[in-house]
């Protein structure tokens, strides 16, 4: 593994958490979304992360040979639904009411969500972090040249 | 060995591949904070520096293992925040501290080609 592909493996993170503050910031738009297209309310969405060993480019497999690789970053493997049942309201007059007057809303908790879009924001801050500290070394080995 | 492969030359060199070996482990390991199950890994930075000195010919072959006794979260996820967050910084100086060795021990050697005119 060479410095360049320490920044590969800092930048599947912050892809993975950027990701992750979509889903979020999505979740907390559709807090009160009854409609969708494939009907019913809206459904909660997580990230599932997932270690990824970065696949060197064919010229890096050539020039560093058989070298083993032991970085690891991080990847988005799935998007899943929460499965947790609607909270029920009761509001006759609205559109989306049942035959019994109660409306479907997401089960999303905005306070949980701030914290996860929080938690997000934080992680991608030090994923940049580490980005600065491996610039840092690289321009430090390319003053050997000088 | 060359007459400009110094020993110094050549210790250098292992501590800069050392160092640039655990910067992709803790980045490894900030990369993965949010990762359910993942390990902190690390490698013993003294033991590295002392096989590759003890052997310099040889081909490194690290050892990286999980580092015990680091907090687990109930995701089974180790990762310490302030102890990647250290390494980090501690790992750059390292390395920055190696560069400018070894920028040192080129000079050495450029006043040895210019019989001390510099």
């Amino acid at each position: 593994m060479n410095l360049f592909g320490i920044l590969d493996v800092s930048g599947s993170a912050l892809n993975a958490e950027r990701q992750r503050a979509e889903i979020v910031t999505s979740n907390l738009a559709n807090a009160e979304t009854t409609h969708t297209a494939d009907g019913g309310p809206y459904k909660r969405q997580m990230v599932v992360f997932e270690t990824k060993t970065p696949s060197a480019s064919s010229f890096g497999k050539t020039f560093n040979g058989i070298r083993k690789e032991y970085a690891q970053g991080v990847t988005v493997q799935n998007i899943v639904a929460d499965s947790s049942p609607p909270t029920q309201r009761y509001e006759p007059s609205h559109p989306d009411a049942d035959k019994q007057g109660y409306v479907s809303y997401p089960s999303i908790n905005p306070v949980e969500e701030m914290a996860e879009l929080m938690e997000a924001a934080r992680a991608y801050q030090m994923n940049v972090a580490a980005v600065q500290a491996t610039k840092g070394m690289i321009t430090a080995s390319l003053d050997i040249l000088r | 060995m060359s007459w400009m492969e110094t020993p110094e030359l050549q210790r250098m060199e292992r501590f800069l591949d050392v160092a640039a070996l655990r910067q992709s482990l803790v980045s490894s390991n900030i990369a993965n904070v949010d990762t359910p199950g993942y390990r902190t890994r690390d490698i013993d930075f003294e033991k590295e520096m002392q096989k590759a000195i003890s052997a310099p010919n040889r081909t490194p072959d690290p050892v990286v293992e999980e580092v015990s006794g680091l907090i687990e979260r109930p995701d089974r996820n180790n990762v310490s925040v302030d102890r990647e967050t250290m390494l980090l910084a501690q790992t750059q100086l390292q390395f920055q501290t190696g560069v400018a060795l070894l920028k040192q021990e080129f000079k050495r050697l450029a006043i040895a080609i210019t019989e001390g005119k510099s």
